[in-house]
């Protein structure tokens, strides 16, 4: 079995990417299972707790976002990310004793395998890379530790099946990404008035409250009944659809939003960051499939 | 068992299945007026039965209940209190914050949990982030209808297609419009629709009266929960502390029962 093991799955772009992920693999047969800390990805697709995961032999267990330090980590996860979220001098120090003494010895019993989402650096430093067998990265630009000499399997993330919309508002600009500071949402703002937009929706899991009430709130005052927040909303085809122009404002080379906006017909306005030749979603399986070790299966049946 | 984690996982679902519910709270106000106490908020003073301090609200928090003039009232909200119905959930005041005389006191006046009993703090303190974060987003599905103070803005939402407004002592003085809205349901075929409410005491007749008459459509009784929203005050430590980061230990409490 594949078994997706996440520190935090809360819906922002990596956990989005995973969840489908798990869907088409499980749709062409390959059993999958994501396994997180939160319960957003628990109705999304075959999913558990991090208390329900266990590594058996001939898994595939794909990591995310967990600070894993020996193989002995996996056996308690809830722990694992308790530990990565305490005081950084604490895990500084974990990491100097795990590196002196501890063993970084790779599972026999099963294959695992880091995946490395956003920029791909917190991912690479938080673990000890060479528990790994592979490592994932959705481009070529992502930044990688250098020690890694591991195998490393380039794909970016599936994207959905999103159709053209067939009537759109005027005018209507979605602001759509993670709140958080990173994102820089409130240039976007700024920008979608001053380019004549009449109305900006928010679209974005809200992790940073206090920034949202600092920098966000102000531009609603500054702008007043034309700034709205929507939140995450889990149907693309829907937030596409209710919006005429996307603005995003921090350069994301593996984003798939300028993609889907494509799809869907919506103006998309950005930074250029260097794109690399989109992929097809089987394209991308295949890459997943091989590098995974897994057997193309032909009769694969409701292929999302 | 209940657990606080739980029940608001149980509405949110309920939310995503597009399956009608009714979400009433009964909070330390509300729990003053069931055993006919005074109540007087204003500017001078907050009159909690026989404690009273100094003025700390504003003015869109002021009331007044007196449990010989407004005995109408009060009846209505007992009728609110002890209404039963599938899907008709009621939060009380939990002992971890209104103390263990007064928890087991509306238990009694209550009579047999059938299920339907949860936390008046549902979507507050240690589930307020899960409320914005999870539940929030998912008004977006709704034809959302609002009911607000008449100071309160809505225009940061996406979702609403009607507001009703109240004001000062809704409770009382704005009780006609829980039938006029009554009326606009039935006259209009509103089903499948979401209410909020933000509108104090009012709501809790509100909520019970439109759910026994019109319960194909989902009330949801939200409090100061989208104050940070709607332009009003930030006067909650639960509030202060997600959306400012202020000290205040409310936002990681998790109300036991």
């Amino acid at each position: 079995m594949i078994k997706i093991i996440t520190g935090s799955s809360v819906p922002v772009g990596a956990t989005v990417a995973l969840v489908s992920l798990c869907n088409h693999l499980n749709a062409r047969r390959h059993e999958c299972r994501l396994f997180g800390p939160d319960h957003w990805h628990l109705d999304k697709c075959k999913s558990g707790g991090l208390a329900d995961f266990r590594p058996e032999k001939g898994d595939v267990v794909l990591v995310h976002d967990i600070g894993l330090h020996s193989v002995s980590d996996l056996s308690d996860l809830k722990a694992t990310i308790k530990e990565r979220q305490g005081s950084r001098w604490r895990q500084i120090l974990r990491k100097t004793v795990c590196g002196c003494f501890g063993s970084a010895k790779k599972p026999d019993d099963f294959q695992l395998v880091l995946t490395c989402q956003g920029d791909g650096r917190s991912s690479a430093q938080q673990s000890n890379i060479s528990l790994f067998h592979k490592i994932h990265c959705l481009g070529h630009t992502q930044q990688i530790s250098r020690k890694a000499t591991l195998p490393v399997f380039v794909c970016p993330n599936l994207v959905d099946d999103l159709k053209p919309s067939e009537s759109k508002p005027a005018k209507v600009a979605g602001v759509v990404g993670t709140i958080r500071r990173e994102n820089r949402l409130e240039l976007s703002i700024r920008r979608a008035f001053e380019e004549g937009m009449e109305t900006v929706i928010l679209y974005g899991y809200l992790a940073d409250p206090i920034y949202y009430y600092n920098d966000i709130r102000p531009l609603a005052e500054q702008y007043p009944g034309k700034v709205k927040f929507a939140g995450f909303v889990d149907d693309k085809q829907k937030l596409y659809d209710s919006v005429s122009d996307v603005y995003c404002s921090a350069i994301k080379p593996w984003s798939t939003v300028k993609l889907e906006s494509k799809l869907t017909h919506t103006h998309f306005h950005g930074p250029d960051s260097p794109q690399e030749e989109p992929m097809t979603n089987d394209r991308i399986l295949a890459v997943w499939i091989n590098a995974l070790g897994l057997q193309q299966k032909k009769d694969a049946a409701a292929l999302p | 068992m209940k657990s606080f984690e739980g029940d608001f996982y149980k509405l949110a679902g309920l939310l995503k299945k597009r399956e009608p519910f009714a979400f009433n709270r009964f909070s330390d106000g509300e729990l003053c007026i069931l055993r006919n106490r005074e109540i007087i908020v204003d500017a001078q003073q907050v009159k909690w039965g026989e404690k009273a301090t100094k003025g700390l609200y504003k003015e869109e928090d002021f009331k007044r209940f007196d449990p010989k003039e407004h005995s109408f009232h009060r009846d209505r909200l007992v009728d609110a209190f002890k209404f039963r119905a599938k899907n008709y959930f009621k939060g009380l005041s939990c002992r971890c914050c209104v103390g263990e005389e007064d928890f087991r006191w509306q238990l009694e006046f209550h009579g047999e949990d059938d299920g339907n009993l949860t936390w008046a703090n549902l979507l507050v303190n240690g589930n307020y982030p899960q409320f914005i974060r999870e539940m929030y987003p998912l008004f977006n599905g709704y034809k959302t209808v609002v009911v607000c103070n008449d100071k309160a803005s809505l225009s940061m939402f996406p979702f609403v297609i009607k507001d009703f407004r109240v004001g000062y002592n809704a409770m009382v003085n704005d009780y006609g419009l829980i039938e006029r809205m009554r009326q606009w349901i039935v006259e209009n075929n509103i089903e499948g629709h979401l209410f909020l409410f933000s509108a104090s005491s009012f709501s809790k007749l509100a909520i019970h009266q439109l759910y026994e008459h019109c319960g194909n459509n989902t009330y949801i009784d939200i409090g100061t929960t989208l104050n940070p929203f709607m332009n009003m005050r930030l006067d909650r430590g639960y509030l202060k502390s997600f959306w400012l980061g202020a000290k205040n230990a409310d936002i990681n409490k998790i109300c036991i029962w």
